[in-house]
């Protein structure tokens, strides 16, 4: 789905954060948002944290940073990171080349597979969320 | 309009005595990146002469150019023809920015007017802690504020664990940035920073940045300042902190506190007293290569900026095999930060942070 010239597609999950999650067997699989990475402009930095650390839900656990911005990472789920994107320690810009691929960021082992309820998967509800963070942000 | 560098008689001068030898190489972070001969001195050097002469045009590939600098004076220290590129090469940055050639620093001047700050952060992150009157002021910097402000926490924690009579204020950027890119100070902030500092009863203002650091010393914008002004690491080279750490301990000398400064004793004095098991790196004091985030380079060419920061770090495990990197500048700490990466099992921290976290640890093993 484009909203407005920004790439939301089908099938995935999206949080209020504008990070995207999708489901790889009992894995989430969660990166940033087409409008989240071209608002933050070239990416330069993201923290790769341990495996192994907790991640709650809506709560954040890394940094993000491009040359004029610094930003937060909200885990899409609460569980265990089980891994990470280690191609953005050296090209962070994958992220703005290709968000919903190769920019993917962080793998989680859900403590349970049903929070993803609470994030947005209808496409009307999504263009109204979308529509809204534009009219308070911008756009590119 | 004028076409070519206005620099002055003595910077001209400079310009013609360096002897082309290419002894800047070797020392120059951006050329040990890229190996293009343009970015180190020596490159520039001959790209400002034919300038200069009219031999060749100020373009825009010309302004790009001189913003491949960290301006971390190495070559300065290491040309045998006594020549500071470094300083030549902000001159004409000014210049030709003076011709119609805008950088991407003229928006940074804007941001940093409106909001205060080189980020354009709307919200500044306090601490807490007391303002108004002290002996001392804390004057933390826009790097320290918004992109390491755990290290700021924990700088101001160790002043409080060591009972340090400090306040801070209601600061704004320094701006001495500006002079560096091609601009001017913004003097309305240097005299907001001013005014808030004589509103104080403070005889000394200790500045964790060591660029801030600089400017307060430096630039006759605050020239009537009034206070004493001192780098963290001077004020604190007399105290005894109590607390020493076993692991293999290194230190990386930010270039705005050694080479442009002078400052190479005093962080080495403290660290000595925590860390008995301290290394230097083979590149060091006058002769320590830059982490990359000077001049401006971080912010007109950010993904160069970290990649040198990796060469640095690189270097510095390879040389010392040391366990912690301590440094004292909130940007060294952050590109330094920025590049580790995941293999690397180095800690790097700034100087008063990793002894207020020695102190920490301490209060919590005596209260086991």
């Amino acid at each position: 789905m484009n909203i407005e010239g920004y790439e939301f597609p089908d099938g995935l999950y999206y949080d209020k954060n504008h990070f995207w999650a999708r489901v790889e067997g009992d894995l989430v699989v969660m990166g940033m948002n087409d409008y989240a990475q071209k608002m933050a402009g070239s990416i330069v930095y993201v923290g790769l944290p341990p495996e192994g650390k907790k991640l709650i839900q809506g709560k954040s656990f890394t940094k993000i940073e491009s040359g004029k911005w610094l930003g937060k990472v909200f885990s899409v789920i609460s569980g265990e990171l089980v891994a990470v994107n280690e191609e953005l320690e050296k090209r962070a810009k994958l992220i703005n080349e290709d968000c919903y691929g190769k920019g993917w960021m962080f793998k989680i082992k859900p403590d349970n597979m049903n929070e993803l309820k609470n994030l947005m998967t209808d496409p009307a509800v999504i263009q109204e969320w979308l529509k809204t963070e534009i009219a308070e942000h911008g756009e590119k | 309009m004028a076409t070519q560098l206005q620099l002055d008689e003595k910077r001209r001068k400079a310009i013609t005595q360096c002897s082309r030898c290419g002894f800047c190489r070797a020392v120059c972070p951006i050329f040990d990146l890229t190996k293009r001969p343009i970015t180190n001195a020596r490159g520039k050097m001959i790209l400002m002469k034919e300038v200069m002469e009219g031999k060749l045009p100020v373009t825009e590939g010309v302004a790009q150019a001189l913003l491949r600098c960290t301006t971390c004076m190495n070559c300065t220290v290491n040309c045998p023809s006594g020549v500071d590129p470094q300083e030549i090469i902000k001159a004409a940055r000014k210049d030709v920015v003076g011709l119609g050639y805008d950088n991407l620093f003229k928006k940074m001047g804007e941001v940093v007017e409106k909001y205060g700050n080189i980020y354009g952060e709307e919200e500044r992150y306090d601490w807490g802690h007391k303002k108004g009157s002290a002996p001392y002021i804390l004057f933390v910097g826009c790097v320290g504020t918004y992109r390491e402000e755990e290290s700021v926490e924990e700088t101001i924690r160790l002043l409080d664990l060591l009972k340090i009579d400090f306040a801070m204020i209601d600061e704004v950027c320094c701006s001495g940035v500006m002079e560096d890119v091609g601009y001017k100070i913004k003097e309305e902030l240097a005299r907001h920073n001013v005014r808030e500092l004589q509103k104080t009863s403070a005889k000394t203002l200790i500045a964790t940045c060591p660029y801030c650091y600089r400017v307060f010393k430096e630039h006759p914008s605050y020239r009537n300042l009034g206070l004493e002004v001192k780098h963290i690491t001077q004020f604190l080279k007399d105290l005894d902190f109590g607390v020493k750490t076993n692991k293999k301990v290194t230190y990386h000398d930010p270039c705005d506190l050694g080479r442009h400064s002078g400052i190479y004793d005093e962080p080495r004095e403290i660290i000595r007293k925590i860390a008995p098991n301290f290394v230097e790196p083979k590149r060091t004091r006058e002769n320590a290569m830059c982490c990359g985030s000077g001049g401006g380079l971080r912010g007109s060419f950010p993904e160069d900026s970290i990649e040198i920061a990796r060469n640095r770090l690189g270097q510095i495990i390879e040389e010392t095999r040391a366990e912690v990197l301590l440094t004292e500048c909130p940007s060294c700490l952050h590109n330094f930060r920025n590049a580790k990466l995941r293999r690397q099992k180095i800690e790097i921290y700034n100087i008063t942070e990793f002894i207020a976290k020695l102190l920490q640890d301490q209060g919590k093993k005596e209260a086991a």
